[in-house]
């Protein structure tokens, strides 16, 4: 188990740095530079752009004058400063400053709640309650869901998929506007600026950002029950004159349960995509907000910081999946010789 | 085929469904420049923001000539919208069959060879995998937007790039995992030891008995391209505003979006109707996705 777990570590490292150097490639391919004025950037429409001088001057403190490697290295493990003492990198979490904000370091930005709060009111915590809040909906409705449309007669389970796929092809951002118009300043149920220090605000948006991941959810739920129900073993349960109840919650649940949470990771990402786009919407206080802003504006180390933090939490919720789906299937234990190379 | 239930499938009404919404679409993408009542790209200044024809009794109302109204400068939306869906179909037929190849190939060669290669390409699959698809998709679009010449194709080529770059993930994890299950079966064997080479093998033996995952992907993947597209449009980075006002923008779903979304009060149908056809299309995909599913899922059951 500990050799399991050091394995999964130590490939959870190599993929965090990977997934920096490629996105820190990437990014340094988009051309100019965070002062420049080319035509995307806000400081260009509104006739900003930094004289010469300046910009030479800020890319030399913020060290984008360096070679790429050394830039990368600078990042990562850290660098000496001018006066010759050394900071640490994105190794010991400094996530470096912030280009676009003047001033303030990534952390800063991310992690630090406002005056006189605690750590669930920073910019961090309010996308994680939000995030929690939308997967809490999407899983407790979803799997019902699932389990519904299989054990239901074919009429209406036909329905239900097909209101599933109905609701996978609407556009989140679409449903957002939507409830905004109909909720906000048709009925007047919700204010379109709510106080999200109030549980009821966060409804709608967490809603929103659960609709697309809970239909996805229930219809991986759905194909997995279907793919069990077709197996011997069923058949010789419900032959034994087991009661239906008893078949589905002991026989096929159990079974279909580990392709299922296998499942909740690539939701999760579906939920992070959804989060910048409702955060926008509903103007929600989480990182999401700074998002946009820092890929359009190219503030290079936000969006490093960015993509770790979303790196690390992928990561480690695949891991957590991988350790859930082994206490879950005692078969997949005894495939382990072959898993390991993986 | 092998084994295809087609009394199944011409009894089921999803499949008629999907496959009238499918080639109604496909019919208007085709005939879009005959059916189109005005040019999606001429505004005219004086017929600027009007309601769909059926508003009436206030100030402006809508008149006949322009059926769903106009936008903001004075474009047909109606007009749009038929343009749209040849965008969108010219997108679900080159970008997802793009990704398809791509994914295949490293799903293939990941699975057959094995060994060191595999772990490498593994590893790379999952750094992929882990980084934030949207944002590298926008990066994407912008270190290519300022790197090609501005032609029509350049919005949708950059597009294209982000979409195979983001997605090949899934399907060559699906296509190692299908090719580990094949590889123990006594044919494979067969062929190794009759001294198929291991392209032979890849092409003639594992590559056939994978092509049902592919074709569910691909059909299941179609909806996500519109919709990646729709997204990129409504934050302003899609094929419409490839170049700023130029004159090689191209007319698209998502950019209904971007434009609709500055006259929401005005007009909410322009975000209701091009959401209303990507429901429709994506819909359609979707469902004939699950029925393919059921067909195969059998095919597996009676074996």
């Amino acid at each position: 188990m500990y050799q399991f777990l050091f394995r999964k570590f130590l490939r959870v490292i190599t993929i965090l740095l990977g997934v920096t150097l490629i996105m820190f490639l990437l990014m340094h391919l988009v051309p100019g530079n965070p002062w420049d004025n080319f035509s995307n950037s806000p400081r260009a429409l509104l006739n900003l752009s930094t004289d010469k001088l300046t910009q030479d001057r800020l890319i030399h403190s913020f060290g984008l004058d360096l070679p790429l490697w050394r830039q990368f290295t600078r990042y990562v493990i850290g660098d000496f400063e001018e006066d010759g003492t050394f900071f640490c990198g994105a190794v010991c979490g400094n996530l470096g400053p912030s280009i676009q904000q003047t001033g303030r370091s990534v952390n800063n930005i991310l992690f630090t709640p406002p005056e006189g709060k605690t750590f669930k009111d920073s910019r961090f915590g309010y996308s994680i309650r939000l995030v929690l809040f939308g997967t809490l909906l999407a899983v407790g409705v979803g799997i019902p869901l699932g389990i519904l449309s299989v054990t239901r007669p074919k009429a209406t389970s036909t329905k239900i998929s097909v209101g599933l796929a109905a609701l996978i092809s609407i556009p989140n951002f679409v449903l957002g506007l939507l409830a905004i118009i109909v909720l906000a300043s048709g009925l007047k149920i919700i204010k379109v600026l709510p106080d999200w220090n109030y549980p009821s605000s966060w409804i709608v948006p967490a809603m929103v950002l659960a609709v697309m991941p809970m239909a996805s959810i229930a219809r991986v739920t759905h194909a997995s029950l279907l793919n069990i129900m077709n197996e011997d073993y069923i058949r010789t349960a419900r032959a034994k004159g087991l009661t239906q109840t008893r078949v589905m919650l002991v026989h096929v649940l159990r079974n279909a349960a580990a392709p299922i949470i296998t499942f909740l990771g690539p939701t999760l990402m579906e939920m992070f995509t959804g989060l910048l786009i409702v955060e926008n919407l509903y103007s929600f206080p989480g990182f999401g907000k700074e998002y946009w802003g820092a890929v359009i504006s190219l503030d290079y180390p936000m969006i490093l910081g960015l993509t770790l933090i979303y790196a690390t939490g992928i990561l480690l919720v695949n891991v957590l999946i991988d350790i859930l789906c082994e206490i879950l299937d005692p078969r997949l234990r005894s495939l382990k010789p072959q898993g390991a190379q993986r | 085929m092998i084994f295809f239930p087609w009394r199944r499938a011409l009894r089921s009404t999803t499949i008629w469904f999907s496959l009238t919404v499918m080639l109604s679409l496909g019919l208007i993408a085709g005939l879009a420049p005959s059916i189109a009542p005005h040019d999606p790209y001429e505004g005219r200044p004086s017929q600027t923001r009007l309601p769909p024809m059926w508003v009436q009794g206030i100030s402006r109302p809508g008149v006949p000539e322009y059926p769903l109204g106009t936008d903001r400068f004075g474009r047909d939306i109606l007009s749009r919208l038929i343009y749209g869906t040849r965008t969108a179909f010219f997108l679900a037929l080159t970008a997802v069959p793009l990704t398809a190849l791509l994914g295949t190939a490293i799903g293939l060669i990941a699975g057959h060879v094995g060994g060191r290669l595999d772990a490498w390409l593994m590893l790379f699959t999952d750094m992929v995998n882990s980084l934030p698809g949207i944002m590298f998709v926008v990066i994407i679009v912008l270190i290519f937007r300022n790197m090609l010449t501005p032609t029509w194709l350049h919005g949708l080529f950059t597009l294209i790039v982000g979409f195979a770059a983001t997605s090949w993930v899934s399907l060559a994890r699906l296509i190692r995992i299908n090719v580990l299950q094949i590889r123990s079966k006594a044919f494979m064997e067969a062929a190794v030891a009759l001294g198929s080479s291991p392209r032979r093998v890849m092409t003639h033996h594992l590559l056939p008995n994978v092509l049902h995952v592919i074709l569910i992907w691909v059909i299941n993947n179609i909806p996500a391209v519109i919709l990646l597209e729709a997204l990129l449009g409504y934050i302003g980075v899609g094929v419409t505003n490839a170049v700023e006002g130029g004159e090689f923008t191209v007319v698209s779903w998502g950019g209904m979006f971007f434009s609709g979304r500055s006259m929401l009060s005005a007009n909410p149908l322009m975000l209701i109707i091009p959401s209303l056809c990507i429901l429709l299309i994506s819909m359609s995909f979707i469902l004939l996705g699950d029925f393919l599913n059921s067909v195969t899922r059998q095919e597996n059951g009676t074996e």
